[in-house]
């Protein structure tokens, strides 16, 4: 237990100084905060998968979807309570997970990141198929708003809950399963793992964290749950988040979280010249800049700078 | 250990006392925010760039520019009431979660007085409910959806809305009109139409379906198009139309979808009576369609600003003119171009200042909408001559009337008004 302590200090300061943030900043920073929160339990769920079972996924946007309209048709229809449907968005999206990844089984690497992009490209469509039901590109507007406020509570209570769930996961026997997988699938099946229990809970437990994240997303946009907040690009910046983040470990996710939840919107008020797109520009030039230096994201920046500090 | 404890304690307690502090000092000052004796800061959200599926909404990014033009001219001659205004204009892409980050951003960082202006249906429901809840107003909108005009008295979404107010005639009030006149000109017509598949195109559907009344049924196919659509699904649906055997084509649509509609009439050699709705019918729009191969001779639209092309002469163009080329010379050739949104930007920038003369000396957001809620202007120079823009407890759309428009002179040819000034009201 000894070694752990230095991991246990700063995940205390950390929930330290959160709670303590929301009595120093403006209602418009915990906003901000709020928005990392979000995108914190969206980066860890997809940790969990690409990470630790190195399944790469460029869709989790849709699941991300899939939790936001849980959120914001629940909401509209029975009014039911905000954190009743998180935890729907939760079970719901555990459920859609656990199916994508049955046919993720038999495929691997580009290939399956092609058939997860189709789900990204896809998803956002079906509130225009069933637009009566879903809203169609207008969007469903959810019965009750949030403040900033409880949206922050909120967040990084979830983000808690969904931490300390993806520790106990990880460093167990399902986490090892997952390790496997990940270095070796035929190691891993040669020691007695069965593959396809642990890709697919992968996808599930994966799909669900990004669930959540979707209904705390449609929180923040005042109940406003549409097609167009949940496309290819919200999939690429969380798939951005989890390589900053450092994949296959815990420690950077915060950062990671940081960067994809804060950097569009500081990187607004950037003035590049000759161009109304200097955010992306900005974006584009920061995330280049961070795998150039960080290649194995801020997870690999504390790795080394724990190996510099003992020697 | 007992003393670490100890001193985590006190870390914690001197945390707290500073963020105390911090909270009443934020606290100390609440005067109306935005407004100070030199200022009143005002804000809102355009689509400056293109977001992922927002075909072609950045179009309209001209609008803002114009309205600081205008406010710049106002506060080189003194302000209002000796101060000036200070017109932020953010970006959101025309996505709604990045209206309510740069929304959230212009009232709690910005400390806004008020959101003059934003454009967008969906961007603006989706702080709709915010803004009215902390009471800002969010005045003015770029957007003719009956919402902001039906919800004051009214709730919905559970609460009625009255800290926000559109400006433009509503869309199914426009719509109206088209039923209106295709009635007048063809009892027979086999009406086809091209609608986005939203509200707002929903909303002008409807629009055309009760100006129609018992002849609802002249309606032979209407088919919807998503926004963002590429320009072959857009004219894929046009074509449907044509194979409906439909002989009158209406276009409720935004910029991209109706460049592209109009566009494949000749390439599928269908030349229907076209009426196309005020929000796509810029000079500028209509260029960009007639590049991509449309014949625009003929069509029909609506409009309710002055033309600074076939109407340069009168005062409010000459104005017009003078006040781009002094804020914002680099939209001079825009202007020139004939490009309607200017015209528009500048007209809405005048009904701002205006109701903020009439909200006194210091003005609260509480005045500034009992001004607004008020209006009666007879002399905004850059709307159609002939036209109000009047509120009352009653009447909750500004503007109620619009005047028909026709194409002529071929592709490089212009907008031509035609019959008399008409209401649109409800």
């Amino acid at each position: 237990m000894r070694h752990r302590l230095p991991e246990l200090g700063s995940l205390l300061a950390v929930a330290v100084l959160l709670s303590v943030l929301p009595f120093t900043l403006s209602d418009y920073n915990i906003s901000l905060v709020a928005q990392v929160g979000i995108f914190f339990v969206a980066v860890l769920g997809l940790n969990i998968l690409t990470g630790y079972t190195g399944q790469i996924s460029i869709g989790h946007g849709a699941f991300m979807a899939i939790g936001g309209y849980t959120t914001a048709v629940m909401s509209r229809d029975h009014d039911t309570n905000l954190v009743v449907t998180m935890l729907m968005a939760f079970a719901i999206c555990f459920v859609v997970g656990l199916l994508v990844g049955l046919p993720a089984l038999r495929l691997s690497g580009v290939y399956l990141a092609l058939a997860t992009f189709a789900l990204a490209v896809s998803v956002p469509q079906l509130p225009l198929k069933w637009s009566k039901f879903l809203g169609g590109s207008g969007g469903v507007q959810s019965h009750r708003t949030v403040t900033h406020l409880w949206l922050y509570g909120a967040a990084w209570i979830a983000s808690a809950i969904l931490f300390a769930l993806a520790w106990l996961i990880l460093r167990g026997r399902i986490g090892r399963a997952f390790r496997a997988a990940r270095d070796s699938e035929i190691a891993a099946v040669a020691s007695g793992i069965e593959l396809p229990i642990y890709k697919t809970l992968a996808f599930g437990i994966s799909a669900a964290y990004a669930g959540v994240a979707g209904a705390l997303f449609v929180m923040g946009t005042n109940g406003f749950a549409q097609p167009s907040e949940f496309g290819v690009f919200l999939s690429l910046q969380l798939l951005v988040g989890a390589a900053v983040a450092g994949l296959g470990s815990l420690w950077g996710i915060l950062a990671g979280a940081a960067f994809v939840g804060l950097l569009p919107t500081v990187s607004g008020s950037v003035p590049v010249i000759g161009s109304a797109h200097g955010r992306n520009v900005v974006f584009g030039a920061a995330v280049i800049l961070v795998m150039l230096l960080l290649p194995e994201g801020f997870a690999g920046l504390l790795t080394r700078l724990r190996r510099l500090a003992r020697a | 250990m007992p003393v670490n404890r100890r001193k985590l304690g006190a870390l914690l307690c001197a945390l707290l006392a500073t963020a105390a502090v911090a909270s009443t000092a934020a606290a100390s000052h609440r005067s109306t925010p935005g407004v100070t004796s030199k200022k009143v800061v005002i804000g809102g959200t355009f689509p400056l760039s293109e977001g992922p599926a927002t075909g072609g909404a950045s179009l309209y990014k001209t609008i803002p520019f114009a309205e600081q033009a205008y406010y710049a001219y106002v506060n080189a001659h003194g302000g209002v009431h000796h101060r000036k205004i200070d017109d932020i204009v953010l970006d959101d892409q025309y996505t709604p979660s990045e209206t309510v980050q740069q929304t959230t951003k212009l009232v709690e960082q910005d400390h806004v007085f008020a959101d003059v202006g934003s454009l967008g249906t969906a961007p603006n429901l989706s702080t709709w409910g915010y803004l009215n809840k902390h009471k800002v107003p969010q005045v003015l909108l770029a957007t003719g959806d009956a919402y902001w005009g039906n919800c004051v008295h009214h709730a919905c979404q559970g609460s009625t809305k009255p800290w926000t107010l559109g400006w433009q005639p509503d869309y199914p009030g426009e719509a109206k009109l088209y039923a209106k006149y295709i009635l007048a000109h063809n009892k027979n017509a086999k009406i086809g139409v091209l609608y986005q598949n939203d509200a707002y195109g929903k909303n002008y559907l409807a629009g055309l379906k009760t100006g129609l009344g018992s002849h609802k049924n002249l309606i032979v196919d209407a088919e919807a198009y998503n926004a963002g659509d590429s320009a072959q699904v857009v004219g894929a649906h046009v074509f449907a139309l044509k194979t409906h055997g439909a002989d009158t084509f209406v276009i409720f649509a935004t910029p991209g979808a109706s460049i592209a509609a109009l566009a494949t009439l000749p390439a599928i050699g269908w030349s229907p009576v076209t009426l196309l709705n005020n929000v796509s019918a810029n000079r500028i729009f209509m260029g960009l369609a007639a590049k991509n191969g449309a014949k625009l001779d003929g069509v029909i639209s609506t409009t309710y600003v002055e033309s600074q092309t076939v109407q340069a002469n009168l005062p409010g163009m000459k104005l017009a003119k003078k006040i781009i080329h002094t804020y914002a010379p680099n939209l001079d050739q825009q202007f020139a171009a004939g490009d309607q949104n200017l015209v528009y930007g500048l007209a809405v920038g005048w009904t701002f200042v205006d109701a903020l003369k009439h909200a006194g000396k210091n003005p609260t957001r509480k005045s500034l909408m009992h001004a607004l809620r008020n209006m009666n202007e007879k002399n905004n120079p850059f709307i159609y001559p002939g036209m109000v823009v009047k509120t009352s407890k009653k009447r909750t759309f500004p503007m109620e009337q619009l005047i028909f428009i026709k194409w002529s002179g071929g592709n490089s040819g212009d907008w031509h008004h035609f019959g008399k000034v008409l209401n649109s009201g409800h």
